[in-house]
């Protein structure tokens, strides 16, 4: 079957960035980046769980640099889809909807994510540096 | 999606949000905790009840989440009729599959099986 040829919306190369759009598209990915996520999570889970190699293969990639780089968009991404969730839950019970505020919000959630990335991963590779 | 589907489909995806709020810091928190840990450690940290029940919570309602969203997304980008509902159905049984062997993991740490 093929699709009816119907007039669809500005597909996102024709807009010019803006912080809402670059924020609402960057809530997708982040959020697709966390279920790629939390497959390597049941995997890690299901090595301590049932399998040592498993285990040991999942820790070691965890600690490979490819690993840490995976961790960091992780963190990053929990951090940035958490806060602008909130962002979005705000919005719904009708606060923060209008332009000046949406601008305002927006930033804060950007610089309170790359401060808590920095402060969770950093604390985290000086931790694992020196246990 | 019909008109009360979709509502369902909006209430649901706001209360997972909130639920995740907490158990996703907790699970920061909790790896944080655990850095290099062995797998003995990992035993001893989720056969605790408290551990295990958070971490049982946190990967039904993730992949309940998740499933709610990635649905949004395929029905925004597949506009074939039959792709949409073939991708539909492997996003439902590959959530529904991970969340079981998350599920099934967690009892056996929490149970010591």
């Amino acid at each position: 079957m093929t699709p009816a040829e119907r007039p669809l919306s500005p597909h996102l190369q024709i807009y010019k960035p803006q912080l809402t759009s670059v924020l609402s598209i960057a809530h997708r990915g982040t959020g697709l980046a966390l279920g790629v996520g939390a497959i390597f999570f049941v995997w890690w889970l299901s090595g301590a769980a049932w399998s040592d190699a498993c285990f040991r293969a999942a820790q070691a990639f965890w600690g490979s640099w490819l690993g840490k780089l995976f961790l960091l968009g992780w963190t990053f991404s929990l951090f940035y889809h958490l806060l602008n969730g909130v962002r979005h839950l705000l919005w719904d019970i009708g606060f923060g909807f209008d332009l000046p505020t949406t601008y305002r919000t927006g930033w804060t959630v950007v610089a309170v994510s790359v401060l808590l990335t920095l402060f969770a991963f950093g604390g985290g590779l000086y931790a694992w540096g020196s246990p | 999606m019909n008109g009360a589907t979709a509502i369902r489909h909006w209430r649901a995806q706001r209360v997972s949000a909130v639920a995740l709020i907490l158990l996703a810091l907790w699970l920061v928190e909790s790896l944080l905790a655990h850095l290099g840990a062995d797998r003995a450690q990992i035993q001893t940290w989720l056969g605790q009840p408290v551990p295990a029940a958070l971490a049982a919570a946190l990967v039904a309602v993730a992949f309940f989440h998740l499933a709610l969203g990635v649905r949004v997304v395929l029905e925004d980008y597949v506009h074939t009729p039959a792709r949409l509902a073939a991708a539909l159905a492997a996003n439902r049984v590959a959530c529904w599959a991970l969340a079981l062997i998350a599920l099934a993991a967690v009892a056996t740490l929490a149970f010591g099986l």
